[in-house]
């Protein structure tokens, strides 16, 4: 053992007496980290309201100063401070923001910057080794650098989570990370794969839809670059309403479609079907009272209001495909081409 | 790899790169920097390489679990993380359709699920999978000990590419602590997988019941399998929780890098009984210790539940349990060890002590002073023959309904920082009580008991014990049925005599007179012709950490005098004003309780924060004055009373009752059934309009008789129409919980 510890000393020795390790392609995890991290800033802005926060991480895109990071609360400040890997300090301003990605571009005024190339590479597949680096829990309180994990990516699927009792409107993919990075600070820290390339950058802490467990993901870089591409251009206007706000337009009744469910009594209730209008859309495709319903247009539904919901969601005119548990099987209903929202009785 | 393995090959390097240096040749030490980061380089990718190799072996097998028609009201939804809140993972596990997943994705009232088969990626669009991947099936089998669930589907649905995928299992005992653990879930994506990587990080938790990983194990990849690095099965990833003997849902742990998975060998011994159709539930032995600690304390037997497997094998009282399935035992942990692998109907072994050493007292929280006092004991004890005896226990799925037993008496006061051993004092009877029947009368002291002959049991018929505390004659009576006698040797005046007491069924409803039937708190009697009022001060219990302590009001009274406490939580308005606390002082001095008054942290509604103060509170209260363990009850009025609830369950076994005034249990109490050491008093009072058919309201009344059901002592608190709160009476219960 000794004797391998010595030959580890002569060879970092021999490392250290080589000059520019950064022109030796394969770099180590530890120079990988060391690249990338130049590239991640500490951002300082608003906070101290209801215990929030007044801290996150930013990227850098440019050699000019651009900065990509999450929009959020922390940027509402007049007074918004980007720290480099090195310590320096530079004053920001904020360029824009898309709303719809909540994503944000901040300026400083700096030349020569590292910085990641932001492009729109094809998703990395799952089970490829990450790093992510990011200003978590504002721990790097000094000049010191930002805080580096592993892991892995776990998966690569559309973003379905909430903030409190708000469903985000982002419904892009996004990477799952085998990684624990949904902690304070971390949003708009820089996620790279073991060769050093810019794949992601964290979000913002939220929870799944479905189970309410905490999601650890990252917004991937194409959807960055449009992001970006698009505020720089001024083509994203932040007062324009949400797609999701459109989508919950008016809801729709599934009277319309002969349908009737169960009273909505629990916050789950289970969507049964309570009776179908004889000579109905609902009656023609074969649905029938106590059937189940299970999924819509494919899409599983678990409660009473997710049914409701995946209906709304729907266009006018979209086909209604209903699949229902009925003594242990799975049927199938047709019911035609959603009609038009009525008005709210 | 650089580190060749032979010596001469080592010293050459070695040689070479000595050499290499002294020269500062350059050149040498750029080669050797390659070969150092394109080694590491080359292993990071090759392990990325065949982690995707090893899902890609098994992820045919792995499928998406949905639950169907399950509503919020039958789950538990106090947890973070929700079962079946949203889509889990199960895996193939053999030809014919079977799939195992947990019970989180499954739970106990659903009797069907919804499996979705993998799809490939270009066909179909994550959550829009077509009609044939989605199959309805049922559930065949449970294994409640491990949390599994197997399911079937019609075994044409399973095509060519998931059965070969039916995962290759690995022995339990090839397992190392630090070799790659790959956890694979389908909850996200139903085409690709989900990955966590991490190492396996032990071979044997949850008491014996699983192995452990630090990859990231969630809802998401619950029932899934855990994989090594050539794609073959160490387990089934399950929300076990670490340290409980019972199941609950495990599920507090998820993404912390302690995950578990139940292994291979246990899964393949019960997969026949599952596929059978059989429920495997945990096997239940039947007993109560008369230590806290598991982990310090040794096995011996306070309570021994009445027709249970131990009571049936005759099993006692003050029995000391040093053996199990032929494995010695010296602490409760290593018993429980042994037992937790074990299903109801399996036999086990047990080896047990048995010697007129008595009915140990309940160990304390000063073990070292227990100790001193041991020593102080007379000599028979140590010199008294003991016997070892073997015996064979089935054990069972549940036992019996239990409901607290009584004599009717009340013991003296005692608590754990000045308790001698010695025998109990009745201070009072309870008035029409089997004891008070039997003519036991305050003052007797009960030095011994003669238990009933245990079920097959004829050696130690006729037996007496003797008594040391109030909490062993607890234990004692716990394990008797209602309907059973026990021999009380009392002495009274000098003399001895053994009476014959039948043991009845604990009161539910508190008497009219209840006030008048007990003693009242000696030291406020001490100042004649003083108002009881001032017989109380009002403090604050201050502690570190709590920004607003709570008001508590203490009867006067030397500080080694065992105090019995009672918590009440009102209606949520911020701090406690110390003119509410005044209305409680004659009730404190009258029967001898502080009585602790927390405010809500939020001047609306009582939260979880709340919770911690409070606990915080008892342990100030405690280390100031005496307390007296088997007195301490919360309760609280309107959403207080609700919130009482919650703060008893987070003190556990030690807050003896609990009184809702005007207010149901919480929405998401669930309500176990009673058992020894664990039951709880419970009153409901209401200030409405009641009549003599329905003295409660109807939701509390449904509650009333769920806990009734449950076990519990479940009765009414009088509450006068639209009065004032019954604080002398509540007091005078608190002194009552003492009720033996």
């Amino acid at each position: 053992m000794i004797r391998r510890a010595i030959i580890a000393v002569v060879i970092g020795f021999l490392a250290g007496g080589a000059g520019d390790r950064g022109r030796v392609d394969a770099a180590s995890p530890q120079e990988t980290i060391a690249g990338a991290a130049r590239k991640v800033v500490k951002i300082h802005g608003a906070g101290g309201v209801r215990g929030l926060e007044a801290y996150q991480t930013g990227i850098l895109v440019s050699p000019t100063g651009h900065v990509v990071t999450v929009m959020s609360t922390v940027l509402d400040a007049d007074e918004l401070d980007c720290v480099l890997d090195d310590g320096r300090r530079y004053r920001a301003s904020l360029l824009g923001v898309d709303p719809q990605r909540e994503l944000a571009v901040l300026s400083i005024e700096a030349e020569e910057l590292p910085a990641f190339t932001l492009a729109a590479p094809d998703p990395v597949p799952v089970g490829t080794r990450i790093f992510a680096l990011s200003n978590l829990f504002g721990v790097a309180v000094g000049d010191e650098r930002v805080s580096a994990q592993h892991g892995v990516v776990s998966a690569f699927v559309p973003l379905e989570a909430r903030r409190g009792s708000y469903e985000v409107p982002y419904r892009g993919d996004v990477y799952i990370l085998d990684c624990t990075t949904n902690n304070p600070g971390s949003p708009g820290g820089a996620v790279v794969d073991w060769r050093g390339r810019l794949i992601g950058m964290l979000g913002k802490e939220l929870r799944a839809s479905g189970s309410g467990i905490w999601l650890n993901y990252a917004i991937p870089a194409a959807s960055l670059a449009s992001g970006y591409a698009d505020i720089i251009s001024g083509t994203t206007s932040s007062d324009t309403e949400s797609p999701s706000n459109e989508i919950m337009g008016p809801g729709f009744d599934p009277a319309a479609l002969g349908l009737v469910l169960v009273p909505d009594l629990l916050d789950r209730t289970p969507p049964f079907i309570e009776t179908v209008a004889a000579d109905s859309p609902a009656a023609r495709s074969g649905l029938r009272a106590d059937d189940l319903v299970i999924a819509v247009g494919g899409r599983s539904v678990a409660s009473r209001a997710a049914v409701q919901q995946a209906l709304s969601s729907l266009a006018e005119g979209d086909a209604v495909r209903l699949s229902v548990v009925r003594g242990g099987a799975i049927v199938d209903c047709n019911l035609g081409p959603r009609p038009a929202a009525g008005r709210k009785r | 790899m650089i580190h060749p393995h032979s010596w001469p090959l080592r010293l050459l390097l070695w040689l070479f790169m000595v050499t290499a240096a002294s020269l500062s040749l350059v050149s040498a030490s750029i080669v050797c920097v390659s070969i150092v980061s394109a080694a590491t380089e080359d292993l990071a990718f090759e392990e990325e390489a065949a982690i995707r190799a090893a899902v890609e072996r098994v992820a045919p097998s792995v499928v998406r679990i949905e639950t169907a028609g399950v509503s919020e009201a039958s789950l538990a939804s106090s947890a973070e993380a929700m079962p079946a809140s949203g889509p889990s993972t199960g895996v193939i596990v053999a030809e014919g359709g079977w799939i195992l997943a947990t019970s989180f994705a499954v739970p106990q009232d659903a009797s069907e699920a919804i499996v979705v088969l993998p799809a490939p990626k270009q066909e179909t669009p994550p959550g829009q999978e077509n009609a044939a991947q989605r199959w309805v099936a049922r559930v065949v089998g449970r294994d409640l000990a491990r949390g599994l669930v197997l399911l079937r589907i019609d075994e044409a649905a399973l095509n060519q590419a998931a059965l070969t995928a039916i995962p290759e299992w690995v022995p339990r005992g090839e397992l190392a602590v630090g070799q790659w653990t790959i956890a694979v879930g389908r909850a996200w994506d139903g085409a690709t997988p989900s990955v966590a990587v991490g190492i396996l990080s032990a071979t044997n938790r949850s008491w014996g019941r699983s192995v452990q990983t630090d990859a990231s194990i969630s809802p998401a990849n619950y029932g899934g399998p855990l994989v090594d690095i050539q794609g073959r099965a160490i387990g089934i990833l399950a929300p076990l929780p670490a340290d409980t003997a019972g199941m609950n849902l495990g599920t507090e742990l998820y993404d912390s890098g302690i995950g578990f998975a139940v292994p291979f060998d246990d899964v393949a011994r019960v997969l026949p009984r599952l596929k059978n159709g059989e429920t495997l539930a945990p096997g239940v032995l039947g007993i109560g210790y008369s230590a806290r600690d598991p982990f310090t304390g040794e096995a011996r037997i306070a309570t021994c539940r009445s027709g249970s497997p131990a009571a049936k094998a005759g099993l006692r009282t003050g029995d000391l349990i040093v053996a199990a399935d032929g494995r010695p035992v010296t602490r409760i942990a290593e018993l429980r060890h042994a037992l937790a692998p074990h299903y109801a109907g399996d036999r086990v072994s047990l080896t047990v002590e048995r010697g007129p050493i008595g009915v140990p007292r309940r160990d304390g929280d000063t073990p070292q002073q227990d100790g001193a006092t041991n020593q102080g004991e007379p000599a028979p004890q140590q010199s008294a023959p003991t016997s070892r005896i073997d015996v064979q226990v089935e054990l069972v799925a549940s036992l019996p309904r239990w409901r607290r037993p009584m004599l009717g008496i009340v013991p003296a006061r005692s608590s754990t920082r000045n308790d001698r051993p010695g025998p109990v004092t009745v201070a009072w009877v309870w008035a029409g009580s089997p004891a008070a029947k039997a003519g036991i009368v305050a003052g007797d002291q009960i030095e011994a008991v003669v238990p009933p002959v245990a079920e097959g049991d004829t050696a130690g018929a006729g037996d007496s014990v003797p008594v040391e505390s109030a909490a062993a004659l607890t234990g004692l009576v716990a394990g008797t049925e209602v309907g059973r006698s026990i021999g009380l040797v009392i002495s009274r005046g000098g003399q001895q005599q053994t009476i014959p007491v039948e043991l009845a069924a604990m009161p539910a409803d508190l008497p009219a007179d209840l006030v008048e039937q007990m003693p009242a708190f000696a030291p406020a009697q001490a100042g004649p012709g003083l108002p009881l009022a001032d017989a109380a001060t009002i403090e604050r219990l201050e502690a570190a950490e709590v920004a607003q302590p709570p008001l508590v009001v203490l009867p006067t009274a030397p500080a080694q005098e065992p105090l019995g406490v009672l918590i009440f939580l009102d209606l949520p308005r911020g701090p406690v004003a110390e003119s509410q606390a005044a209305e409680w002082k004659a009730a404190a001095a009258r029967h001898g309780v502080a009585v602790i008054l927390p405010g809500s942290t939020d001047s609306q509604r009582w939260g979880r924060e709340d919770i911690a103060g409070i606990k915080r509170a008892v342990a100030t209260l405690a280390a100031k004055r005496a307390i007296d363990p088997a007195r301490i009850a919360v309760a609280g009025r309107g959403a207080g009373g609700a919130f009482a609830w919650l703060v008893a369950e987070a003190l556990g076994p030690v807050a003896r009752g609990v009184a809702l005034v005007d207010s149901s249990l919480p929405r998401q109490a669930t309500v176990e059934p009673s058992e020894p050491g664990r039951s709880r008093w419970v009153l409901f009072g209401s200030s409405a309009e009641a009549t003599a058919a329905a003295p409660l309201p109807a939701r509390v009344e449904v509650d009333r008789r769920r806990l009734d059901e449950a076990g519990f002592a479940a009765g009414t608190l009088p509450v006068e129409h639209g009065g004032q709160l019954p604080t002398t009476v509540l007091a005078a219960w608190v002194e009552a919980l003492g009720l033996l």
